[in-house]
């Protein structure tokens, strides 16, 4: 038993000491050596081994690959996002750049921050503007966009200003319409409220002869001294019904939407004082001078009408005239007592009624 | 220890090699889990020392077969590793998991440790780092690899038979 027992421990040293010598021999053999015997091995019996672990590899391989080809996906769609936002912000500002350029003088650029009122639908109702009074900021100084009329200043610190929407309580602005002729008081439309209503305006005190269609446009009046004329309001939506007997009241849609206003200009008081021009495209003078033109053809047409008229009775006139003539001679009677009709007196022309077309055209030519 | 058990074992130690090919290319990990370790204990404890031996120089000629440098250094390293488990079976895959965890580890930074020495894979301070830091990570990782096998084939396989 002790032998068997001591046989076997030296059959497995003897093995252990075997293998231990086969190893060594492979560490120590050539490159050129081992790599047969290592290649042989791979194409027999190690094989299936070699393609599993390639097969999984290929997986790993695969799923790397996929992860980052999301990551790109995830990148560009990112970037994707950020280009829209870059290219409103990019419209944005160049509008305001073109802004400042029609403006030329007067003004002072500044980024504007929204602030919301608390309990309300995140209405904004007043804008944190980075520049103050140092930068010649004043109080009720006019904030503009490109778009049109913003707010104006409430508060001017040195360094920063605080200025109130269309959407404050606070807000009024004396208002005209594109013909003129139609002037009124802007309000914010539902001060407080929420929804969209909260960024409406009202446009009240509208003489009840006035009648505005929907879409006229409307636009700072320059009464009061706060606002110059012209800068853009917004547009007519309708009529509103209230108790007002003498005057009316229209709903109107801000040409600025608060939640795009990121960077604004504020007027000088130098600049009100002066007026702004046809920075935001004066419709109001362009329409007067449509109004004028259309009434200039008018009266044009008018004068024409009155001269071919004229000139016809002359004609027929003088056509009755010769043939009564005529037939008296043939039938030898006399001619009557009552005086003859002077034709080669020109007669006393007919004047048109009084418009605006240019003086002596409406004088008619000697029959 | 039965023909059951033999098949048994067989089984498990070539799920195991399997695993080695399969399962740790795809988790790639720095510090990697030596599943044919794990094969060789499993397998070494049911044999006597000198076939375990030959069963580590066998699983060591596969890796070596797919190592570009120190070819023989696997068979050598798991040679000795097998015989170890195998002489040291009393003691090792006794009923105390922890223990097993522990030999695990040792038997796979002993492994690592021929391997290195023995295969020239590395030299000087990327050799120290070898040894004292990634093959002490990948024994710990295996060791947990192991113990996990071992209680889930615990109801399968006889380990006190041998």
């Amino acid at each position: 038993m002790a032998n068997a027992a001591r046989l076997g421990n030296r059959v497995d040293a003897g093995l252990l000491i075997g293998c231990m010598v086969l190893s060594l021999v492979a560490v120590v053999l050539k490159e050129e050596d081992r790599a047969p015997i290592a290649s042989a091995l791979r194409r027999t019996i190690v094989a299936p081994l070699v393609g599993l672990q390639r097969g999984a590899e290929r997986w790993r391989t695969s799923w790397v690959s996929s992860e980052q080809r999301q990551a790109v996906i995830d990148s560009l769609s990112l970037r994707a996002v950020n280009t829209v936002a870059l290219k409103s912000e990019n419209d944005h500002l160049r509008k305001a750049l073109g802004l400042g350029s029609r403006l030329e003088w007067g003004f002072v650029p500044a980024e504007a921050l929204h602030n919301t009122v608390p309990g309300t639908d995140n209405l904004v109702t007043t804008l944190t503007l980075t520049a103050g009074s140092t930068a010649g900021i004043k109080r009720f100084s006019p904030v503009v966009a490109p778009e049109g009329l913003v707010g104006t200043i409430q508060t001017a610190d040195p360094t920063m200003s605080i200025a109130i929407l269309y959407t404050n309580i606070d807000f009024r602005a004396s208002a005209v319409a594109a013909d003129g002729t139609t002037f009124g008081i802007v309000y914010p439309h539902a001060p407080g409220g929420s929804g969209s209503e909260a960024y409406m305006l009202e446009l009240r005190g509208v003489p009840t002869r006035s009648t505005l269609k929907p879409g006229t446009v409307i636009y700072t009046s320059g009464l009061g001294g706060t606002f110059p004329r012209g800068i853009t309001i917004g547009t007519v939506l309708q009529e509103l019904k209230t108790s007002e007997v003498w005057t009316r009241t229209y709903l109107v849609q801000p040409a600025v939407a608060p939640s795009h206003i990121t960077s604004v200009l504020v007027l000088t008081p130098q600049r009100v004082t002066q007026g702004t021009g046809n920075v935001w495209g004066a419709t109001v003078n362009a329409d007067s001078a449509t109004r004028k033109i259309a009434a200039a053809g008018d009266s044009i047409a008018r004068q024409a009408a009155a001269l071919e008229a004229q000139a016809r009775a002359a004609v027929l006139d003088s056509v009755r005239r010769a043939t009564a003539d005529s037939v008296r001679r043939l039938l030898g009677a006399t001619p009557p007592v009552s005086a003859p009709v002077d034709t080669t007196t020109p007669r006393k022309p007919i004047t048109p009624r009084p418009d605006t077309a240019r003086p002596g055209t409406g004088r008619i030519p000697p029959t | 220890m039965n023909w059951a058990g033999t098949a048994r074992t067989i089984l498990v130690c070539a799920l195991m090699i399997l695993m080695q090919y399969t399962v740790r290319p795809l988790l790639a990990w720095r510090a990697s889990i030596d599943f044919l370790i794990i094969a060789l204990l499993l397998g070494a404890v049911r044999m006597r020392p000198g076939g375990a031996a030959v069963y580590g120089f066998l699983l060591g000629l596969v890796a070596d077969s797919l190592d570009v440098g120190g070819f023989g250094a696997a068979a050598l390293g798991m040679s000795l590793v097998g015989f170890a488990a195998s002489w040291l079976k009393a003691v090792f895959f006794a009923d105390n998991l922890a223990l097993n965890g522990f030999f695990l580890f040792l038997a796979k930074w002993a492994f690592d440790l021929i391997f290195l020495i023995a295969g020239r894979h590395a030299h000087g301070a990327e050799l120290a780092m070898q040894i004292f830091v990634w093959s002490p990570l990948s024994a710990a990782v295996t060791a947990v690899a192991g113990v996990v096998v071992l209680s889930l084939l615990k109801p399968l396989m006889d380990v006190r038979t041998a």
